[in-house]
């Protein structure tokens, strides 16, 4: 991807020409995989509650719960619509083997082999692909869909944003400026709309100073804490928050969303964990960058704190 | 000891690798300062940066009074390692080339990448040792392995030894939260969560995903145990 600065200059300040694009889960972004089960045609349509108790019994879909027992097929030709029911995975019949599968149940054509998803769908792509092969439950999160299509952000939102990638960008630009890496960086709370704190990388003072690290302790600054010591770099600067905000603050940065121009890495992802960002939006992606490129660290299941993240912001 | 991570080639310059016996010694020291917190009620964790026999850091977790959640131990002693180093104007590489970090927790995928990348790329902290695992953060295997990982851009591999008085570190941190948790975090059984939800419906609204409301809120299996020790790994927050 260009560098955020150099797109800047082309077609400034319009926040059409970019969408925000989700950074979801490997499971969510993952193909439909598909398993071989063994299928059969109802042959009388009114056996067909009978034989779903009878096979549910015999073959239960062990991990297939997703999908539909039953499905109908379109009505073709000198054919009404009929029925197909599931038999078991192909993997469960000794050597594969139609001729060994005796299914004991009455009522049955002749069985035949269909593919299956595997996985339940997450998103509407994986449910649209996996309803081609055969019909399944899908528990859809309207805003993943959403977001997915890029439509997550109104254009009155957008614009928002964008002022505040503007203010990152400028940041970013201060810092290169005292031969700093160029990475600017602005937490917002989104509620108040205000700018809690902007800030640059810093690693001429210290080596761990990366952008996100400075704005997190920017923003325990503005709460009374803070640890670094930033008096040279006048770019980087906190608005204290209100003691009434604060009283209603339960932890550190809950709530609040952090502009970047660049991906960060794996030290400010997991520092934006502990801190319990709200959501993180940023511009251009980075080889070792840990939201999204080389770890989604905001997908781990194992941690305590997860949040949404949005690439190709500007 | 056990040794969990290799470094994926030896490093160029010469490797030294301290003995068990020193290894066992200051980690025994690591243990002293997390035994001391505990006593203080501070987060029992201890943290001590070694260079050719000497303390050049020592960290304690200082998140609570500088209410930056990366004020980990390991990131305090760093600090330290610095100071120490400009103060008896020692080149800071050198010294990391040549200095081990014990801890008694496995740190958390944080401090576990920045060991990687403190100073260069190419010039590192190249053994970390550490008591018990971390199953909820651990940056050294438990949840994500930063140390042998391969970033390109930002950092190196670097050596893991672990075990040392591992269910002693656990048994520890299990007495600390116990007691109480030092952030106000609440400890909620799901049946809970979804009572305490419904009541903060009102304040969901404007978000939908509700982590936004519910960052600050860790749930357990059950409300009324405390976190659940698992194979000398200890399940914190
Ligand atoms: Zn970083
Ligand atoms: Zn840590």
């Amino acid at each position: 991807m260009e560098p955020a600065s150099k797109r800047r200059k082309g077609a400034a300040c319009d926040p059409d020409s970019w969408t925000p694009y989700p950074v979801l889960s490997d499971e969510q972004m993952h193909a439909v995989e598909l398993v071989d089960v063994f299928a059969a045609p109802v042959l009388d349509k009114r056996a067909t509650s009978r034989l779903i108790g009878e096979l549910n019994n015999r073959y239960p879909l062990t991990g297939l719960q997703h999908v539909k027992r039953v499905r109908s097929t379109k009505a073709e030709e000198g054919r009404p619509h009929s029925l197909e029911i599931l038999l078991c995975p192909v993997s469960k019949v000794p050597n594969s083997d139609l001729g060994s599968l005796s299914i004991g149940c009455d009522g049955l054509g002749k069985p035949f082999v269909v593919k299956i998803p595997v996985r339940p769908a997450l998103t509407r792509p994986q449910f649209e692909l996996a309803s081609k092969h055969w019909p399944t439950s899908f528990h859809e999160d309207k805003q993943v869909t959403d977001a997915l299509r890029g439509e997550s952000f109104s254009p009155a939102q957008k614009a928002q944003m964008h002022t505040y990638m503007s203010v990152a960008l400028s940041a970013a630009q201060e810092g290169k400026a005292l031969r700093l890496e160029a990475v600017g960086a602005v937490v917002v709370d989104p509620i108040s709309e205000r700018i809690v704190a902007v800030g640059h990388d810093c690693r001429g003072r210290h080596p761990l100073y990366h952008a996100v690290m400075v704005c997190i302790d920017l923003v325990a600054q503005g709460q009374g804490g803070g640890h670094y010591r930033l008096d040279t770099y006048p770019a980087c600067r906190s608005i204290p928050t209100s003691v009434s905000e604060l009283a209603q603050k339960p932890y550190i940065c809950t709530g609040y969303d952090l502009y970047v121009t660049r991906e960060p890495c794996v030290m400010c992802a997991m520092a934006l964990v502990h801190s319990r960002i709200g959501r993180v939006f940023y511009g251009s992606t980075f080889a070792d960058g840990a939201l999204g490129t080389k770890y989604k660290i905001h997908t781990l299941r194992n941690l305590n704190h997860h949040f949404e993240v949005y690439k190709g912001v500007m | 000891l056990r040794e969990v991570a290799m470094t994926a080639e030896e490093k160029f310059k010469a490797v030294f690798s301290p003995t068990d016996e020193e290894v066992a010694k200051w980690m025994d020291c690591a243990f002293e300062m997390a035994k001391e917190a505990l006593n203080n009620g501070e987060v029992p964790v201890g943290c001590l940066l070694v260079y050719k026999d000497k303390v050049v850091g020592k960290g304690r977790n200082e998140v609570n009074e500088t209410k930056n959640a990366t004020r980990h131990a390991e990131m305090v002693a760093l600090d330290q390692l610095l100071d120490w180093c400009r103060l008896g104007n020692q080149d800071a590489r050198s010294v990391c080339e040549q200095t081990v970090l014990y801890v008694t927790v496995e740190p958390c995928i944080m401090c576990a990448a920045c060991v990687c990348f403190f100073l260069d790329r190419a010039a590192d902290i190249p053994l970390v040792a550490y008591g018990c695992g971390n199953e909820r953060f651990g940056g050294c295997g438990s949840v994500l392995d930063v140390s042998s990982a391969e970033l390109t851009r930002t950092g190196n591999s670097y050596k893991c030894v672990m075990g040392h008085r591992a269910n002693e570190a656990v048994e520890m941190l299990k007495t600390f939260y116990k007691q109480e948790n030092p952030n106000g975090h609440v400890w909620m059984s799901p049946q809970r969560k979804r009572r305490w939800l419904k009541k903060r419906k009102h304040t969901l609204v404007r978000f939908q995903n509700e982590h936004r409301r519910i960052g600050d809120v860790t749930f357990w299996k059950s409300e009324t145990t405390a976190p659940v020790k698992m194979n000398n790994t200890f399940l914190f927050f």
